[in-house]
């Protein structure tokens, strides 16, 4: 116990050296050790281990369609990757389809959370309710709207037949419509994310600041105009990047109601590394898109981490 | 309380008539599901009404009876609880030293967790299905906990850290001027405070694990290792898609979640804040 006082006050680099093996393991170095040792093993089985061979598979050429050609080495898949079209069509499609999740779900999510922001009345249920659509699981959001869309007997179709204007059509199969439907979807079952974020940041807004404006007369619109976007500003930056990179990990909703068709009018980086890989069974140029998937959502993660600092340091520790 | 925006009661009907509106909209798909579960198999497609005229539970207990749901599951359970009571049995100790030390490169560890916690899954699941390949891991359900520990676990490192910081680390203290051990402070005195965080973080995973879609289609062939997430979606397009049995084992897979989400709501919408991310 003794050993374990010393060790206590006087800091990590001599634990190592005069104590024994329990106080080793419960003090300073050992600590740090048996603390992050199961965590960095697992992981590094899990995860460290899969980059690894992802890059080794970049690398190689090991394609279940033509065994002979595997054990060829070389920058090859990284050659074929810069002159795909293919597959920038398929970064473009990603970036659209984020594009259009982060617009579809910040115009939802904030329409919903201005809305239910100061209802006295049912608060809780109305929260409740813009809340739902996020515990339901993607495969299961894939196969609703996939029985909504349906061109034959779909509700969507029934719904809008009354409407001028607006012809059904079968919103999967359609190749103008297949990416926007498909867009509806995913907005639908990720916004409650943006509305959590957004009721968290109107929240935080000083109340001060509208009582001063009523005085002034403003009027509502002046109101969300000069005080509730401005003071949103830094929240909604955090919103975008996170909605952006759920929008391109996407995959089951895709997957299941399109599986990158019509055509390929669908068909977004991570449905085209899986159907490189379990379709063509291309594992090692599979691997590549995996690799470059990772540098993309490397970059939005480290470009969300800046945001981040600068909301809390904006929002005053709101979120 | 300050009143909605507008003060006149015109305005007050008009937020409250939006409100209703934005709020049936947004939860038609699942009043829709429900409709379709329970209309008489083969009547969805003559189904006229957007209210129905009859309801039945035969969807159901066909569900259970013709089907393997219940294995599918049992599956689903099985590979959820063990992947995410194993993802934090350790992410906890690693996210608690994230929290109190700072050591040589733990802003790094701490952006790689964020960071494979960000990026798809499909990255990760064609290397790992070329390596469970190797190690004889495909088709079991151990290489499906284990896949679903590489999705579990950054979640549960990333946190458990933000948990440990609303820990004041003052206790700790106390507890080694007692004489504790590092060790036992952590397991005598942090780890019982955190109790209800990694309660929280334990159904997170869990639910991670039971949406996952990606890992249980690739990493498993056999139907009776299928998860109910590959089970409900394969209903899809067999000879023609069964739409009132799909649309009842959608209801059956998703109901315990959105349960769970109504009994927990404020613990689960804090610790979506604390971890920014599903």
């Amino acid at each position: 116990m003794q050993t374990a006082e010393n060790n206590k006050r006087e800091g990590d680099r001599r634990a190592g050296k005069g104590a024994r093996i329990t106080t080793f393991l419960t003090e300073g170095g050992g600590f740090l050790l048996i603390m992050l040792l199961p965590a960095l093993l697992v992981l590094g089985f899990v995860i460290g281990l899969p980059m690894l061979k992802a890059l080794a598979l970049s690398l190689d050429s090991i394609n279940f369609r033509r065994p002979a050609a595997a054990g060829t080495f070389g920058l090859h898949n990284y050659e074929k990757l810069i002159f795909d079209a293919q597959v920038w069509n398929a970064v473009w499609r990603s970036a659209l389809y984020m594009g259009g999740t982060v617009i579809g779900s910040i115009v939802l999510a904030l329409s919903a959370a201005l809305l239910t922001r100061r209802i006295v009345h049912f608060r809780a249920l109305a929260r409740l309710t813009f809340l739902i659509p996020w515990t339901v699981p993607a495969v299961v959001t894939a196969l609703v709207w996939g029985v909504m869309y349906e061109g034959n007997f779909g509700v969507i179709n029934r719904l809008i037949e009354p409407l001028p204007f607006i012809n059904g059509t079968d919103w999967l199969i359609n190749r103008e419509t297949a990416l926007p439907a498909l867009i509806l979807a995913q907005v639908w079952n990720e916004f409650p994310v943006a509305y959590i974020f957004f009721l968290a940041g109107l929240h935080s807004i000083p109340e001060e600041l509208y009582e001063a404006a009523r005085i002034d007369r403003a009027s509502a619109f002046n109101q969300f105009r000069y005080i509730t976007l401005p003071q949103l500003s830094s929240i909604t930056a955090v919103i975008v990047i996170l909605l952006m990179i759920m929008g391109f990990k996407s995959f089951p909703i895709i997957f299941i109601l399109t599986g990158g068709g019509p055509a390929g009018a669908t068909e977004t980086m991570t449905v085209l590394t899986y159907n490189t890989a379990f379709r063509k069974l291309d594992f090692s140029y599979a691997a590549t898109l995996g690799i470059l998937a990772v540098f993309i959502s490397l970059a939005m993660v480290l470009v969300y981490l800046r945001v981040m600092k600068r909301a809390e340091r904006g929002a005053g520790g709101a979120v | 309380m300050a009143r909605p925006v507008g003060n006149s009661i015109g305005g007050e009907i008009m937020h409250v008539c939006a409100l209703v509106l934005l709020g049936i909209l947004v939860l038609f798909p699942v009043y829709w599901m429900a409709v379709i579960a329970l209309t008489p198999t083969g009547f969805s497609r003559s189904l006229a009404g957007i209210v129905p005229e009859r309801i039945t539970f035969e969807n159901f207990v066909m569900l259970f009876s013709e089907r393997p749901m219940l294995r599918w599951i049992g599956n689903s359970i099985f590979v959820a609880a063990t992947s995410s009571f194993l993802s934090l049995a350790f992410g906890a100790s690693c996210g608690y030293v994230l929290s109190r030390i700072k050591f040589r490169g733990s802003g790094l560890v701490l952006i790689l967790v964020l960071a494979t916690q960000m990026m798809p899954a499909t990255s990760i699941v064609v290397p790992l299905y070329i390596l469970f390949r190797d190690f004889g891991l495909l088709d079991t359900m151990q290489g499906m906990v284990l896949g679903h520990i590489s999705l579990v676990a950054p979640l549960a490192i990333w946190m458990s850290k933000g948990f440990f910081d609303s820990i004041p680390a003052d206790l700790e203290g106390a507890a080694r001027i007692d004489g504790c051990s590092r060790l036992s402070a952590y397991w005598h005195v942090t780890l019982p405070l955190a109790l209800p965080g990694l309660a929280a973080i334990f159904i997170y995973g869990f639910v991670t694990s039971w949406h996952d879609f990606l890992f249980a289609k690739t990493l498993i062939n056999s139907q009776s290792l299928w998860t109910a997430a590959t089970g409900i979606s394969s209903f899809r397009g067999e000879y023609f898609t069964l739409h009132e049995l799909q649309m009842a084992a959608a209801l059956v897979f998703a109901l315990p979640v959105i349960i769970v989400f109504l009994i927990m709501q404020r613990r689960i919408v804090s610790g979506a804040l604390a971890g920014s991310v599903r």
